[in-house]
């Protein structure tokens, strides 16, 4: 049992908690704003982990330098997603009208084609590299060091985040959007240069997240959607459109995965976490955090 | 009245030549037939639910992989009919246990749970099966496609008649009374949670028998495979792409998505599913309706 | 010259070149193929579609097939089956029918062999096998399909355990997949270290979406095992892989099921891969099989990189077996059946031989990686090399 006391576990708890953070929170503040399933959330990190892959092996180009190139790159693919089909959806009254679904099915649809353009463009190899792999020891714990930086820079980037729409005027102002749509509206806040930034951050965070993963992970073309999945369970725990309840709902899964499995067996790790995910919607219908839903 | 006898005509017609296929079509086509089959029968048993209610399912995989799992377990153990029947009770018994706790849900709070559902009885299913020292289950013996390809005629036509049904009955009424406003229908004495619940096991009977057809058909039972998402992932695609209130629905979405894949999938392997994505954000762009809603409008319109 | 001869020779040039044009006219052998091109295997199924598509250019380019003595073109009828596995019943149907082939080769992993065999035996075509191995294959009806792998954990199970038992290894630590392979493999392992003197201290399982295996990697480690198994698939060999160099993980025999045969391992890991021991009966520097380095190196020169050396292997030998009865009774399907059924055929694995539906002549093998070769360790009788221990992780 001492082995749970161990730094080793600890330490990768919160790399994985704050890789989960920061997936979700993506994901949390394009559905928080326009009620929008982004099940392309993990494509999205594959394109931020390609990205850096191919930076790394072309260029020579370390991923602390090629991360900010993902989050360009997958900024301005959110940029172009909102101008040329969101900005259209939530207009439309036919389309708002039944927002999740067809967003969830117009999500799907760039899901296979990122999945299936990746794979034509760099074929479905496993890619991988070494970058930053020396190891770090701590007590009598080691790590990687590209551990260490997925935990610091994950770390760092959802708080930046959290900070910035909590404290700043446009983050208000989109606060303001998430909790009182119509209202909103009448107090003069510009609705849609709000939706195309969080599109830009919410998608650019996935592609910085997919360019840390990369360092520790394959990248592959069909490597999104389990990433896709935790997110979800994520900000559905943490409370839909609640961002510091995202951050609550990621170091939950990362507890229930490193140290649930630890207690338990490894057999049952998935069992745990989808068991606990139902679990909490079955007794708390609106997320551990969330609001209740009229 | 003319319309209403022309279109029963065309139901008749369209019976008979199902009812044919297996005699005028090669062994390959009727193998694509069995697949259109199989996921009309599957997105209607959808559409009884989610389509009435609005309660988006991203789950009914679950359905299908537990009748599947039942037909694995239970081959040559008993009738074939009997093992049939038991694994759609499998599956409305599973919606039946979780329904009450998961309609509690709402919203795209429901559209994960039960996405967390399906994975959470997959991974179940995987614990047990490895419990048990199995490594896949291999089925020996199975009926041949035409068996398979009548039984699965009668699911699909089943799922359509309990669509059709439904969605004219009082109940009916009472699930679209729930999609336009729960708390109202709840108001006015509809009795929400019954109908819900009673909705879901339905829906959840159809699947369950449909998986274990299929397995039937593939031979192998392995849980990653028949508990996959992405089955769920498609039925809902289908149900939207045809219109997902109205019994034609699904038929027309089946028939779109399982025709077009043919004739892609094998001239342009790689490209065929950039386009089927393509098409998919297409369609729920600018056919919002669906096939179904988008015909029935273009007809009302060159009526009037 | 006169008219009469001018016109015999114009009449022999004219058959001769009639002669000429049906020749050019054979119509090609037509082979069919489902394989995974997309989804989640398509990054292991390509490499064996690789070999299927060398080994027929190859043939075109010396002349064709020879089908009982002449020679014809072949051609490949590719269809992907999305790595779903429930669509391979329909496409090899298709491919019966529809295509009409000739020939077929075989799909990618087990599910989709297993998928496939119902189709094989109602339209009584027979087929190689490749990249298939379960015990349960042995529950297939002989005649239409054969195995070429010889890692079957029936065999591995009791294998391993004289392999360590030859290393003085006295205590084991397994990890394990859910998933029906390496499930058989760890039953297997586990039913022959009783009463083997080998002591078993720990065997987990663990689920198929497993994102982190640091605290399975440090419990092994805590209870210093002689050797450690993990039982896992290229995705999570690598997650295995990263936590035992993380954590420094020191057993002087390190097992790892599936992946460090493929060539993307090697270029992940590099100087780790070596001292791993895997599964595998195959490898280019045994220099008892002739055939062996030639097919390495030029595999390796058309696709840059190395050939797994399991399934690109078997997928070869499954081409190679069908080429060689083709040769000898043509494309009748009941002739080739017997001829494959009985005869022994040339690979570049050694010879083949099979009883019933699994090869009886390769011995089962296990492979270590050293200095970047992977060379065969075990048994003594097809060994390309000894069995070293693993040395620390390079940084």
């Amino acid at each position: 049992m001492d082995q749970l006391a161990s730094t080793q576990l600890l330490l990768s708890a919160l790399v994985l908690a704050s890789i989960y953070a920061l997936v979700a929170l993506g994901l949390n503040l394009i559905y928080g704003t326009m009620r929008l399933l982004n099940v392309a959330h993990g494509e999205l990190m594959m394109l931020g982990g390609y990205t850096s892959f191919w930076a790394f092996e072309l260029l020579g180009v370390g991923t602390l330098w090629s991360m900010f190139g993902a989050i360009a790159l997958t900024a301005a693919l959110g940029a172009l997603c909102y101008v040329t089909v969101f900005r259209y959806v939530v207009r439309n009254r036919e389309l708002a009208a039944r927002l999740e679904s067809n967003s969830l099915l117009i999500f799907f649809g760039f899901s296979i084609i990122i999945q299936n353009g990746l794979s034509i463009a760099f074929s479905a190899d496993q890619r991988s590299y070494t970058y930053l792999n020396g190891i770090f020891a701590l007590g009598d714990a080691r790590v990687e060091l590209n551990r260490l930086a997925v935990l610091g820079v994950g770390a760092a980037a959802t708080a930046a985040c959290v900070l910035f729409f909590r404290f700043s005027r446009l983050g208000l102002a989109t606060r303001a959007l998430i909790q009182q749509r119509d209202a909103a509206s009448l107090v003069g806040i510009n609705a849609d240069r709000i939706q195309l930034l969080v599109f830009c951050v919410g998608f650019g965070m996935a592609g910085l997240a997919g360019s840390l993963v990369s360092m520790t992970e394959t990248v592959t073309p069909f490597g999104g959607f389990p990433y896709t999945i935790s997110a979800f369970i994520v900000i559905i725990l943490g409370g839909l459109g609640n961002l510091t309840g995202g951050i609550l709902g990621a170091v939950l899964l990362a507890t229930i995965e490193i140290y649930g499995v630890a207690l338990t067996s490894s057999a049952y790790r998935s069992i745990l976490v989808y068991g606990v995910f139902i679990a909490i919607l079955f007794l708390r219908p609106q997320g551990l955090l969330g609001r209740k839903m009229r | 009245m003319k319309t209403r006898i022309f279109s029963l005509a065309g139901i008749a017609v369209l019976l008979a030549l199902c009812i044919a296929a297996p005699q005028m079509l090669d062994a390959y086509s009727l193998g694509v037939a069995l697949q259109l089959l199989s996921w009309i029968a599957l997105t209607q048993s959808w559409v009884t639910f989610s389509g009435l209610t609005g309660y988006v399912s991203l789950g009914h995989a679950v359905f299908y992989g537990l009748g599947a799992y039942v037909m694995a377990l239970l081959w040559q153990s008993a009738p074939l009919w009997e093992i049939l029947l038991g694994s759609g009770f499998a599956g409305a018994l599973l919606a039946l246990v979780i329904g009450y706790p998961a309609l509690r849900v709402s919203g795209p709070y429901f559209v994960i749970l039960t996405l967390g559902l399906s994975e959470f009885f997959k991974y179940i299913v995987i614990a047990v099966e490895a419990g048990l020292e199995s490594s896949g289950r291999l089925i020996f013996g199975a009926p041949d496609p035409e068996t398979l390809y009548y039984i699965m005629l009668l699911l699909a036509v089943v799922a359509t008649l309990l669509t059709w049904g439904l969605a004219r009955s009082r109940w009916g009424a009472g699930l679209r009374a729930i999609r336009e406003d729960e708390t109202a229908a709840e108001t006015l004495g509809v009795p929400v949670t019954f109908l819900k619940i009673a909705a879901f096991v339905i829906s959840a009977f159809i699947p369950g028998v449909v998986g274990a057809v299929w397995v039937l058909r593939t031979t192998y039972f392995e849980p990653m495979q028949l508990f996959s998402p992405t089955t769920s992932f498609t039925i809902v695609t289908m149900a939207i792409i045809g219109g997902s209130d109205r019994a034609p629905g699904p038929i027309f979405g089946a028939a779109f998505i399982v025709l077009l894949s043919e004739l892609l999938w094998a001239r342009a392997p790689h490209v065929y599913l950039v386009i089927l994505g393509v098409l998919l954000v297409s369609f729920v762009l600018f056919v919002p309706k669906g096939i179904s809603g988008q015909l029935a409008w273009l007809m009302r319109r060159r009526r009037a | 010259m006169n008219l009469k001869s001018i016109a015999l020779r114009a009449a022999t040039a004219s058959a001769a070149m009639l002669l000429a044009a049906t020749a050019f006219a054979v119509e090609p052998v037509k082979v069919g193929v489902g394989i995974a091109q997309t989804g989640m295997f398509a990054p292991a199924a390509i490499p064996a579609l690789n070999a299927y598509k060398m080994w027929a250019d190859d043939l075109n380019a010396s002349g064709g097939l020879d089908v009982a003595g002449t020679k014809r073109p072949v051609k490949l009828i590719v269809y992907d089956d999305q790595s779903d596995f429930t669509k391979d019943a329909a496409i090899y149907e298709k491919l019966i029918t529809d295509d009409k082939v000739d020939l077929l080769l075989s799909p990618y992993a087990t599910p989709a062999h297993f998928a496939i065999v119902g189709v094989l035996e109602r339209y009584k075509f027979p087929m190689m096998g490749s990249t298939a191995a379960s015990v349960q294959l042995k529950a297939v009806k002989p005649g239409n399909i054969w195995f070429p792998t010889s890692a079957l954990p029936d065999v591995m199970g009791p294998e391993l355990v004289k392999l360590m038992k030859a290393q003085n290894i006295k205590t084991v630590a397994i990890s394990t997949l859910q998933s029906p392979f390496a499930q058989e493999v760890e039953k297997y392992l586990k039913m022959a270290l009783k009463d083997s003197g080998i002591k078993l201290l720990s065997s987990v399982e663990y689920a198929p979406d497993i994102r982190d295996m640091t605290s399975i990697v440090s419990k092994m480690k805590s209870e210093q095992p002689d050797a450690t198994f993990s039982l896992s698939f290229p995705g999570d060999s690598v997650l295995f892989m990263k936590a035992a160099r993380e954590q420094g993980l020191s057993a002087p025999f390190q097992f790892v099921l599936v992946g460090p045969s493929a060539a993307f391992f090697s270029k992940i890991f590099g100087k780790n891969l070596d001292g791993i021991v895997t599964m595998g009966h195959w490898s280019p520097y045994q220099t008892k099989w002739p055939k062996a380095m030639p097919f390495f190196e030029e595999y390796s020169k058309r696709y840059n990189e190395t050939p797994d050396y399991l399934d690109v292997a078997l997928a070869y030998m499954s081409c190679e077996i069908t080429q060689a009865a083709v040769a000898k009774v043509g494309l009748d399907h009941d002739k080739l059946r017997k001829e494959i059924s009985s005869a022994t055929f040339d690979t570049i694995d050694g010879p083949v031989k099979f009883d019933g539906v699994s090869n009886a002549s390769t011995p089962t093998m296990f492979l270590q990686n050293q200095e970047g070769k992977p060379q065969i360790i075990w048994p003594a009788s097809d060994a390309t090399s000894t069995f070293q221990k693993k040395g620390p992780w390079a940084n």
